[in-house]
């Protein structure tokens, strides 16, 4: 253990960090990288919302993304036009006058007219694809996994080339939340997502923050609590979620610069609940993802005017660790080393889930 | 907008034994030869179907991309009304027969016993909340699904053998009623009762 806290300060002091009104952002800020946000189960039109929205558009001042994710629930409840105006234009108001562009998935509650709307983005489709920079985006319906729509996505995914590869639909297909994973999705999209290489993939649907440990050399994230909370419904250190939150709304904001994908977590009160970064694969079968979760109160020390400019990425030293799976194939697992030493990624088949600890997880936030 | 039948090899293993059953002494055709029947004449009443509701769309005007919400949902209901008005006198079984129902029903019936549990509970769960928000939602031929109700996930496993349907229409699942559902105007088209099995919902 000793050995790692070098290491562990040597992230935080290689991270361009910027604050203001208490929210810090832990991502390089580069000129030429993607910048994006993620939001899930946003459209609720009530004070949550609004208040998220708020942190949102802070961060924005700070950090600033150019797109948004948005991962289905775009609209709860009625869907005419005053719902879609104090659903998502109202709230988001500061964000769309700044011209950033939202990219929206259909959820469960989402009438599939909605991808006719036109700041949805969704050019008339229930399923698309959409590039940024060095970023393939693939967004599905998976509420109506039709044949079709596989067609397409394998027919998009081979084509992809060497780009980031990133999914996103509403229904996770790994989590430990109480409604747990659409294993049916699980069983059509993670064959074809293994074989053509899909590096990230957020989800929404369950109201919590998770991220999961690294299934099959794919990095998910369920990030459906922009709005909605299911408050402790998250089994963090325990089954396949490597980091939960669930004592408050949550977002992200993710940065893709080159060949490494930075995250951060941040709650509806503006703390960071987890961050790291993911590596592109680097071949058909040998993938690298390295997590990094910060240790938050480490962090607190770390203050830089948002106006420094900004440093390169963090240079990191990594453990490596490599897991045989069965059928035959060796997948690199790379762990980025910080001050908390964690066990490796465990293999995708489930332990059944422990009774979560009461409380959930206060103790890995860190309010900046 | 031909309607291609894409059931897999054990539904259609199922579907054969009932129908050689029904042929029984009765004189009639192979059964392959009648399920083909039966098939064909739903995929003529759906291609009817969209053919009258394709009109009416064109006479409320396409959608266009640069429309308003409010244009866009004024379309929508246009487009519902018109289509109400036009099949006034619809009915449950005009598209999916009887015949066609005794298949469908077979086929959902047969994958659900192969599903696990697991599985039968996760889309159990996409029924409760349906129900939850929406208890005394009983879906009915030209009503506009419930707006605000979520549209329970539809089994991904499911659909492959379903007869595919045109882009205009989607299966959906309420309780144990299977419905055909017009995406654009959001009226049900047609119902079946008890072809989803009840003894895994809630």
């Amino acid at each position: 253990m000793k050995t790692l806290a070098p290491i562990g300060l040597a992230v935080l002091a290689c991270t361009w960090t910027a604050s203001l009104a208490g929210q810090t952002i832990a991502l390089p800020n580069r000129k030429s990288s993607e910048k994006f946000v993620v939001i899930g189960d946003a459209g609720t039109g009530d004070k949550e919302q609004y208040a998220v929205a708020a942190t949102i558009t802070k961060v924005h001042t700070l950090f600033p993304f150019t797109f948004a994710v948005m991962l289905g629930d775009n609209l709860y409840g009625g869907e005419r036009p005053q719902d879609f105006a104090n659903k998502f234009e109202l709230p988001y108001k500061a964000l769309l006058d700044d011209k950033v562009e939202f990219n929206a998935a259909l959820g469960n509650h989402d009438d599939p007219n909605q991808r006719y709307y036109k700041p949805f983005n969704m050019g008339g489709e229930r399923y698309r694809t959409y590039k940024k920079g060095n970023i393939r985006f693939f967004i599905l319906d998976s509420n109506y996994l039709d044949p079709d729509q596989v067609k397409w996505l394998e027919k998009e995914l081979s084509a992809s080339g060497s780009d980031w590869k990133i999914a996103y639909f509403h229904h996770p297909i790994y989590t430990t939340a109480s409604r747990g994973p659409e294993l049916e999705n699980r069983k059509i999209l993670e064959p074809l997502f293994v074989k053509y290489g899909v590096d990230v993939v957020f989800s929404g649907h369950e109201h919590i923050y998770e991220r999961i440990w690294p299934q099959k050399g794919i990095q998910y994230f369920t990030a459906g609590g922009a709005a909605k909370l299911n408050k402790g419904d998250t089994r963090p250190g325990q089954d396949i979620t490597e980091v939960g939150f669930a004592t408050d709304r949550s977002f992200m904001i993710v940065e893709v610069a080159g060949d490494t994908m930075f995250f951060q977590a941040i709650s509806g009160g503006g703390s960071t609940v987890d961050k790291g970064v993911v590596a592109r694969h680097l071949g058909p079968d040998t993938k690298k993802v390295a997590t990094a979760p910060a240790a938050p109160d480490t962090l607190k020390a770390v203050t830089a005017s948002p106006a420094a400019p900004p440093r390169a990425p963090p240079v990191v030293k990594q453990k490596t660790t490599t897991v045989t799976k069965t059928p035959p194939k060796t997948i690199t697992t790379t762990k980025q080393t910080t001050t908390k030493a964690r066990t490796p990624p465990r293999a995708t088949t489930a332990v059944p889930p422990k009774k979560p600890p009461p409380g959930d997880w206060g103790g890995r936030v860190a309010h900046l | 907008m031909a309607l291609k039948s894409r059931r897999g090899a054990i539904a259609r293993l199922g579907m054969a034994g009932i129908l050689a059953a029904l042929s029984i002494g009765c004189g009639r055709k192979e059964p392959v030869d009648r399920d083909k029947e039966i098939f064909a004449d739903y995929g003529k009443r759906v291609d009817a179907y969209v053919s009258l509701r394709n009109r009416l769309a064109d006479s409320v005007g396409p959608l266009d991309p640069k429309m308003s919400q409010n244009e866009i949902a004024s379309r929508s209901t246009k487009l519902a009304n018109a289509i109400v008005a036009a099949r006034q006198g619809a009915k449950q079984g005009d598209i999916f027969t009887p015949e066609v129902s005794a298949i469908v029903a077979t086929i959902i019936k047969e994958e659900y016993s192969r599903r696990p549990q697991r599985i039968l509970e996760t889309r159990g769960d996409a029924q409760q909340e349906l129900k939850d928000e929406h208890p005394d939602f009983v879906p009915r031929i030209n009503q506009s699904y419930p707006t605000g109700a979520p549209l329970a996930t539809f089994p991904a496993s499911l659909l492959p053998v379903l007869p595919q349907l045109p882009k205009e229409l989607e299966y959906r699942i309420v309780t144990t009623y299977l419905i055909l559902r017009d995406i654009e105007a959001n009226v049900i088209v047609d119902i079946m009762p008890r072809a989803v099995p009840d003894e895994k919902l809630p």
